[in-house]
């Protein structure tokens, strides 16, 4: 079986360039480290500016003389709204509390009737939520019967919508960049690396290989070798979370151990980095040999 | 089998084949005699398709050079065999991987593989050497160990560039009887060599070049 030839040639080929090899892998590796982390920054960067936004978009308050059954419509119909991720009803009486525990004072000690109305608190899924969306929303929402003020606090949630959508820019930017030059830095170490076995892939063609049969274990050796790549990767950066956390610096919200997607990105990456870098190049070297 | 027609290959450094028009027939003995630099490894590159001439054309088995894939020129040689005037074995790679090298590109099965080498192995004397690399052998191991890859295979023409060079009587010998061998199994043997003591040896053919012509085509 020529399936035996290649699998035995591209696992061969490990052993008898070790250090070359061991050289690539750790080149895929920081290469894979650098994209992961990047991804992880990105994402914790996210978290962390989601923490400093108000735990609701807007707030619906309700007039004094809506009985249950209305409210219970009114929940119906925002509820059913798209694109609403979450939607909580406070009575009078959460309001009244929520009022007493921000300024220590029982606005039922003051007055004899609760003054304070009952609302609905908003928020937005994330593709949603931009002002134009909620806008339509609140202009929906006016129109309902026993609406009587929507509170909603435009500025603020420009600002922050508009530093989320520059740290997504920054953030693809850097990323496609730390990719791009990834792809530079092992390709050009898987260069050097097939360079010292020019010898062996001409031999090989003379002896009467097709260029399938040149290429093949190289393919193969370069997946296991992002393959390693990728596990190495792994371990490096979440035992850098682990020391992290462990050492009270940071405990980050999102971390890789946490991402299966990025595990499997990252593995997927650096196989396919490093099999087609390596393919490339033996191609390029096939143009040499007759 | 092989036909040349109107052959001329130049180099950078310049001409080096002029108007060749030869043709090899099926289990022939031909050796291509001339002095250094008159061009027998060229052409013999231009068998095996590692050159392309210039102008004129080369057919090998039905191959024609010019319109030749690449997968055209990989099926030619796997029916050559062929023993390069400098070595081309594998130094990392031990004498008994060297050899089932062309048959493992094929996809033999590894138990076919072995059979077939310690067979060429115990045919060429080298049986004992093949856990050896080759730096480990003499010249005369490591020109046997040559022929073995080349005709393991069992090709239809075995093409041999100096196969005897800087060796002494008793090895020479041995190589001379193995290539022999190999003929005698049918096979077209194109010998490439400066030394016309082989010439008088046995009977063939016999191309004789000087600068890049050939000059004559006897049968002694
Ligand atoms: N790669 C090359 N580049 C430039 N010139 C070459 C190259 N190979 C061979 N030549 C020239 O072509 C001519 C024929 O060379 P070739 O190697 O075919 O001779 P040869 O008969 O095999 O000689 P030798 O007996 O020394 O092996 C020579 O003049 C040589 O200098
Ligand atoms: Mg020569």
């Amino acid at each position: 079986m020529k399936l035996n030839y290649i699998i035995r040639e591209g696992i061969v080929g490990i052993r008898r360039s070790t250090m070359a090899f061991m050289n690539s892998v750790f080149s895929v590796t920081i290469a894979l480290v650098l994209v992961a982390v990047g991804v992880l920054f990105v994402d914790n960067g996210l978290e962390f500016i989601g923490q400093l936004q108000a735990d609701y978009d807007l707030e619906i308050f309700l007039e004094n003389e809506a009985d249950a059954g209305i409210k219970q419509e009114l929940a119906t119909i925002i509820s059913e709204y798209p694109g609403i991720f979450r939607m909580d009803y406070l009575s009078k009486e959460d309001a009244a509390a929520l009022y007493n525990a921000e300024f220590g004072e029982d606005v039922l000690s003051l007055l004899d009737d609760n003054p304070l109305p009952s609302s609905f608190r908003v928020t937005f899924e994330e593709t949603y939520r931009s002002t134009n969306y909620i806008q339509a929303f609140i202009n929906s929402m006016e129109a309902l019967p026993m609406v009587d003020e929507i509170m909603f606090k435009r500025d603020l949630f420009d600002r922050v919508q508009g530093i989320m959508k520059s740290i997504y820019v920054v953030a693809a930017a850097a990323i496609f960049l730390i990719i791009l030059s990834t792809v530079f830095l092992t390709s050009n170490n898987l260069r050097l690396m097939i360079l010292s076995r020019y010898d062996f892939i001409e031999t090989v063609r003379l002896l009467g290989a097709s260029d399938f049969m040149v290429k093949a274990p190289f393919f193969l050796e370069g997946g296991l070798l992002g393959f390693i790549g990728g596990v190495f990767a792994i371990l490096i950066i979440s035992g850098f979370e682990f020391a992290l956390k462990y050492f009270h610096i940071i405990d980050l919200p999102s971390r890789i151990m946490n991402h299966p997607e990025l595990m499997i990105g990252t593995l997927l990456f650096g196989i396919a980095l490093s099999s087609l870098g390596m393919l490339k190049t033996v191609r390029r070297m096939l143009r040499f040999v007759a | 089998m092989i036909q040349f027609d109107r052959v001329h290959l130049r180099y950078d450094s310049g001409i080096s084949l002029r108007d060749l028009n030869f043709r090899v027939d099926p289990n022939e003995f031909i050796y291509l005699f001339g002095p250094s630099g008159s061009g027998k490894s060229s052409i013999l590159r231009l068998i095996y398709m590692e050159l392309f001439p210039n102008a004129g054309e080369v057919n090998v088995f039905n191959i024609n050079s010019i319109r030749a894939r690449r997968q055209d020129i990989a099926k030619v040689r796997q029916n050559i065999g062929m023993v390069f005037q400098v070595s081309r074995l594998l130094p990392d790679r031990d004498v008994y991987a060297n050899i089932a090298l062309p048959l493992e590109l094929l996809g033999f099965p590894s138990k076919e593989v072995r059979q077939k080498v310690t067979h060429i192995a115990d045919e060429l004397n080298i049986r004992s050497r093949l856990n050896h690399y080759p730096h480990e052998l003499s010249g005369g191991e490591e020109r046997r160990l040559s022929l073995a890859r080349a005709s393991i295979n069992l090709p239809d023409i075995l093409l041999v560039d100096e196969p005897t060079a800087h060796l002494d009587e008793i090895s020479k010998k041995s190589v001379m009887e193995a290539i022999c061998r190999i003929h005698d199994r049918g096979t077209s043997v194109i010998f490439a060599t400066h030394d016309d003591s082989l010439l008088r040896q046995h009977n063939a053919r016999v191309l004789t070049l000087d600068s890049g012509t050939i000059i004559e085509d006897r049968i002694v």
